[in-house]
């Protein structure tokens, strides 16, 4: 089974090239002390707004920091960020979302109106309110991510609880008398994992772009910490004397989007048994 | 078989091509139609000058106003009894002149007679009498109110103590004649009538609408422009007062937006929608050689002010470790405008500056100190939150500062920023423990900033207050001889940035500026007043005139 996905995911350069950036992301996320030039909060008034060179592979900023260091630091907040809330929102999100729809009836159609509700308002606008609320800083930006991120993961995952809950084997396992909890968690949940793996894939790029569009308003980070949001937002007001301090961020965050984004076109069409190409 | 290829050409490339002219044509003509139309309504002849604040401004009550970017506004709604000339002396405005008593302890405001508010009626020395005793009444909270604390009981109706006005010496003999009565010679007095907390108010109206008197419906004004408009977060519009004594300006209209974000405002100068317009330190290198640009030293002191009621900052000792752990030939390298770094407070360009005074760079003496306080290498400090209003200079200086303390003492700090308004009801509320503040000279004089850290000064949030300092700094201001002002001011300035070290001053600030050339008149001085009742504009009267967006 497990060989036919490898195969047919092969097939997909697209997907492969994808998970190979991500993993490399990944690996500077976590060992990205060890190729910076520099700490990411060194500063050194004399090379303010150096262009990129040997010594400053990306330049300096205005207070004399390396952006490359600064950039490899905001890697690993920007993909913390990212993973933590999109598991958390996955998480949330099934709990709900599975109770949801396989209780059913009063419970589920209030449970699904207070979605609606949430739904209903702008997510971004939601996220200022929570970090507002929260404060500013990594916990804030965490926070506001997970509470925001699991409405559409409850939809989806009731959606296909509904739809598996009907099939034969549940009503099975029912008449053998094994109780709601075992049925919902062995015969249920497992086969929704495609679908989570799915919505994952494209959890974490939304995360990583609405992080960046907290920093680059202000409410995320807290200085001189940095993640490609905040690297931007110093950077935008640079845009016409010196590019280098967007094009690098704005590159990273555009790279990664780029990645996530195949990798879950690919995984969708390779656990979808719809289509069968070969 | 010619016919066939004619039909065949007219067919197939002919009618398309027509198709082709005739649709360009009409699209060429739209774009003619829609950008006349568009013109057309930006199209003004009125000589209108357009420039930013960089914020809201939080009141326009001159009584209350202490930031620059309201006083901004109000100095060209507004006059005093004098005004600064271009070598800033103080020259008579709606006092024709005045009267100085033999002991200079009297001073005898003759007004003008032509002077009316906007709504008719003449300015008189009560109105003087009554904006000055607004300004020193309790009830009032003005924080500016110490400026007066030089006339005969003001200090005392201002603390309380005395609960009758009518001792305060200041009185309108008659409409015309205003007698101030200092407690002792003040030499700077005719300096401070220039300034926005001392100018006329109307009792009738400010009794009539209370809060509401600086609304555009309300406002009663009585200097060059009259306040048209006034839409919160976004723009204030200014119009020439028809009756104002000095002649009617030539600007029509004055606009003042509402851009915080200097790189936006740097942005609408460059399409010529603002007419004047600060740099920010990312651009200047790149405006160093433009047309437009202007250099000018600036009479402003930038700080950071310690909260003395809060750990850690209760100790002296940290208060000079701290400001000795700080280059501040850094500063000027990031903000790239010629500033001048600081130690001590009296701005270059003054009376009594003295580069030599104040704590210098020294991170050794300044980490013994931290650790003869029992903090060695910062461990065991509180929490230490730097906090500043929103602004990409000020989070670049705090990021600066942030990145100095942690270099050379070890410690930590945290930065929080505020919007502007918020950030000055938490000076007065609860006072951050390092906040940030610049000081812009009102007169310029040296009592005007040194006299802004006395223990009565409504300016002072750090909660320090020193007995010598205050009787040095009165006994400056009446001072008559240059050398002992000199001696006085050398020590209060050794109290406050050496020994007690309630602040720690950065550096003193310059102007760089873009300024249109089609604006005559506008003079940039170093207290960066901007009166625009003498500014015109070249293009509006030329027969090419350029458009000019309102």
């Amino acid at each position: 089974m497990q060989s036919i996905f490898v195969l047919r995911f092969r097939r997909d350069p697209l997907a492969v090239l994808s998970l190979i950036v991500i993993v490399v992301l990944l690996l500077i996320s976590v060992f990205g002390d060890l190729i910076t030039p520099y700490a990411h909060d060194l500063q050194n008034a004399d090379k303010s707004l150096l262009a990129p060179s040997a010594e400053h592979w990306m330049g300096t900023d205005l207070l004399g920091r390396d952006l490359f260091s600064r950039l490899i630091y905001g890697t690993r907040i920007s993909m913390a960020v990212s993973l933590l809330t999109g598991f958390s929102a996955l998480l949330l999100g099934t709990c709900y979302g599975a109770i949801s729809g396989y209780v059913g009836g009063r419970l589920d159609n209030l449970m699904m109106r207070g979605v609606d509700v949430l739904y209903a308002i702008p997510d971004l606008l939601l996220i200022i309110l929570i970090t507002v609320v929260i404060g500013r800083g990594i916990t804030g930006v965490f926070l506001a991510l997970s509470l925001v991120g699991w409405i559409t993961v409850a939809r989806l995952i009731r959606g296909e609880v509904l739809r598996l809950k009907e099939n034969a084997y549940v009503e099975a396992a029912r008449a053998f008398g094994v109780k709601d909890m075992r049925i919902l968690i062995k015969h249920i949940l497992p086969n929704t994992l495609g679908v989570l793996i799915v919505t994952l894939t494209f959890r974490i790029p939304s995360a990583i772009l609405a992080e960046s569009t907290l920093s680059f308003i202000g409410l995320g980070l807290t200085p001189p910490a940095a993640s490609w949001g905040s690297l931007a937002n110093e950077g935008w007001k640079a845009l016409k004397f010196y590019p280098h301090l967007i094009v690098f961020p704005s590159l990273a965050i555009f790279i990664t989007m780029l990645a996530f984004n195949f990798l879950g076109d690919g995984l969708r069409d390779m656990l979808d048994p719809k289509q069968h190409k070969g | 078989m010619t016919t066939l290829l004619t039909f065949f050409i007219k067919e197939s490339i002919m009618r398309p091509m027509k198709r082709l002219f005739i649709f360009v044509f009409c699209l060429l003509g739209l774009v003619i139609f829609l950008w006349q139309a568009g013109d057309g309504e930006k199209t003004t002849t009125q000589a209108i000058f357009r420039m930013n604040l960089t914020a809201e401004p939080p009141t326009l009550d001159w009584s209350l106003a202490t930031d620059n970017v309201s006083i901004r506004v109000i100095e060209n709604l507004m006059e005093g009894l004098a005004s600064y000339d271009e070598a800033l002396r103080p020259q008579p405005a709606i006092a024709e002149g005045w009267d100085i008593s033999p002991d200079g302890r009297v001073y005898t405001f003759y007004l003008r007679g032509d002077v009316f508010w906007s709504d008719g009626k003449q300015v008189t020395a009560h109105d003087f009498e009554y904006a000055w005793k607004r300004l020193l009444n309790p009830e009032t909270a003005s924080e500016y109110a110490y400026f007066l604390y030089d006339i005969k009981n003001a200090a005392a109706y201002n603390a309380g103590k005395i609960k009758d006005a009518s001792l305060v010496g200041v009185k309108a003999l008659d409409d015309r004649t205003l007698r101030v009565d200092l407690k002792k010679q003040a030499v700077y007095f005719p300096s401070i009538t220039t300034f926005t907390a001392t100018f006329p108010q109307r009792k009738d109206l400010i009794e009539r609408f209370g809060d509401r008197w600086t609304s555009p419906e309300n406002l009663v004004v009585s200097g060059p422009f009259l306040l048209a408009e006034w839409r919160h977060e976004y723009r204030l519009r200014l119009v020439a007062n028809e009756r104002y004594y000095g002649g009617r300006p030539a600007l029509d209209e004055v606009i003042f937006y509402v851009v915080s974000e200097e790189t936006t405002a740097l942005t609408l100068y460059e399409t010529g929608d603002l007419d004047r317009v600060s740099l920010p330190p990312i651009a200047i290198p790149q405006f160093k050689t433009h047309p437009d640009y202007v250099h000018a030293p600036f009479l402003r002191g930038y700080y950071y002010g310690f909260n003395l009621q809060i750990p850690p900052f209760d100790q002296v000792k940290i208060r000079r470790a701290f400001s000795m752990a700080i280059d501040r030939t850094e500063i000027p390298k990031i903000l790239k405008g010629g500033e001048i770094p600081a130690t001590s407070w009296i701005p270059e360009g003054m009376f009594a500056h003295n580069a030599k005074i104040g704590l210098s760079f020294n991170p050794e003496k300044a980490r013994r100190l931290l650790a003869d306080s029992g903090y060695e290498n910062g461990v065991g400090l509180p929490p230490i939150t730097l906090a500043f209003n929103s602004d990409p200079t000020n989070q670049l200086i705090a990021e600066n500062i942030q990145a100095q303390w942690k270099k050379n003492l070890g410690v930590t700090i945290l930065l929080d920023n505020l919007e502007w308004k918020v950030y000055l009801q938490r000076l007065r509320e609860e006072t951050p423990q390092i906040f940030r503040l610049g000081w812009g000279a009102d007169y310029p004089d040296p009592d005007n900033f040194m006299n802004l850290f006395t223990s009565t000064s409504g300016n002072n949030y750090t909660h320090w207050a020193n007995a010598t300092y205050d009787q040095l700094i009165s006994d400056a201001a009446s001072e008559g001889d240059p050398k002992k002002r000199l001696r006085d001011y050398n020590r209060a300035q050794r109290i406050l940035t050496e020994s007690d070290v309630p602040i720690m001053p950065l550096f003193f600030a310059a102007q760089n500026l873009l300024i249109s050339p089609d604006i005559e008149g506008l003079k940039v001085n170093a207290m960066d007043f901007i009166h625009l009742k003498k500014v015109r504009r070249r293009d509006v009267n030329r027969e090419d005139a350029k458009k000019v967006k309102p």
